[in-house]
């Protein structure tokens, strides 16, 4: 057994499913902004369903990369202080967690409005609660909320892997860059 | 006297005829509706009508003197969105403003066998006339009442229902399912 497993890279699939999910998230929070206001049309509608389709994407996806983090455990944390890692550990369970309540609730939320989501416009998603103005309003609310917390994850997260990158020079950031070599590292 | 009693005969019978059809077979307008449900993107979206008029008279035993007869109110509709709801009132979709009221006639009403039925008739929408056929099922609900449930496919191109940018059928299907069910308390 190699003495740093620090130094080890996550594997392809992991990052590549990472990556997948970070264009995904970020392109439909965009398009999710910038639908609600459009005036009803066909663009307004496909952007809908194109944000719907994302999100159950993101969720499915998110259920694979936590299937395939079991089967191949993802390396050992860089060396850090102990609060540095379990602020990492909290931080990327919420992440975990928010990646897959955030379409849960848009899901709910668009069944309360009375539209079903329907996956690629192919597989019904079943309508867990019913079509209500009120029930509406608040998914709509918890929807909002829970995104916000989501970006602002994101962006702590970001801002600590550039931290690692450029302030404490460690691998945290470059294990997880597609086809780059680790420094000193074996693989 | 004559020319008044023969003036007066057939329109006291014509006053008879229409009191009985309304009195007989007076319609549970609220235990009645007329809802459809057309696809967006593979999701459907139901709607209903809220105002609507019927003059049905239906006599199993004599389909030849049987008819049904409908105004809906376009303005009515209801689709659980207010901003949907304005969009099909406008020129593209309903265009309420110059055609307010759909209008159903039947023709002829023929048994196709047991409870079932055939109602054609006349379907003006938006200034356009088609002819259509409503396949129909007998019942009676627990109250004994008569329940008449029939569904049929309105294809919206037929109607320029959703012109313009809406013609894509990619996105609104060209299909929308009429549903209509009239329950009419017990028949004599």
């Amino acid at each position: 057994m190699k003495p740093y497993e620090s130094k080890a890279r996550y594997s392809g699939i992991a990052i590549a499913l990472h990556w997948l999910t970070a264009l995904l998230i970020v392109a439909n929070l965009a398009l999710g902004l910038s639908m609600v206001p459009l005036p009803i049309s066909p663009r307004k509608l496909h952007w809908y369903a194109w944000h719907k389709w994302i999100g159950t994407t993101v969720f499915l996806l998110t259920w694979l990369r936590v299937g395939w983090r079991w089967v191949r455990p993802a390396p050992l944390p860089v060396p850090m202080t102990h609060w540095q890692r379990r602020a990492a550990r909290a931080s990327h369970l919420a992440l975990y967690a928010l990646l897959l309540l955030v379409p849960v609730s848009g899901w709910l939320y668009s069944s309360s409005t009375g539209v079903q989501v329907v996956y690629l416009g192919l597989l019904p998603l079943p309508d867990l609660v019913p079509a209500d103005k009120t029930l509406a309003a608040a998914l709509k609310a918890v929807h909002v909320s829970l995104n916000f917390v989501l970006a602002v994850l994101v962006c702590v997260h970001t801002a600590a892997a550039l931290k690692h990158h450029f302030v404490d020079r460690d691998t945290a950031l470059v294990r997880m860059l597609p086809g780059m070599r680790l420094r000193g590292s074996a693989q | 006297m004559t020319m008044f009693l023969r003036s007066f005969i057939p329109s006291l019978a014509a006053l008879l005829l229409a009191a009985t059809n309304a009195g007989a077979q007076g319609l549970l307008i609220d235990k009645s509706e007329i809802r459809f449900v057309s696809k967006q993107l593979g999701v459907n979206v139901e709607g209903r009508f809220r105002k609507w008029k019927a003059n049905i008279v239906f006599l199993p035993r004599d389909l030849g003197r049987s008819k049904a007869e409908f105004d809906i109110d376009l303005g009515s509709i209801d689709l659980a969105s207010d901003e949907s709801e304005t969009e099909i009132k406008s020129p593209l979709w309903f265009d309420t403003r110059q055609f307010p009221v759909a209008h159903f006639a039947s023709t002829s009403i023929r048994s196709v066998g047991g409870d079932r039925y055939e109602v054609a008739g006349r379907l003006t929408l938006k200034g356009v006339t088609k002819d259509i056929v409503v396949p129909i099922a007998l019942k009676k609900d627990t109250a004994g009442n008569s329940v008449a449930e029939g569904s049929f496919l309105l294809r919206r191109g037929d109607y320029r229902i959703g012109e313009g940018m809406w013609a894509d059928t990619e996105l609104v299907d060209s299909g929308v399912v009429v549903r209509v069910r009239m329950v009419l308390p017990p028949l004599a």
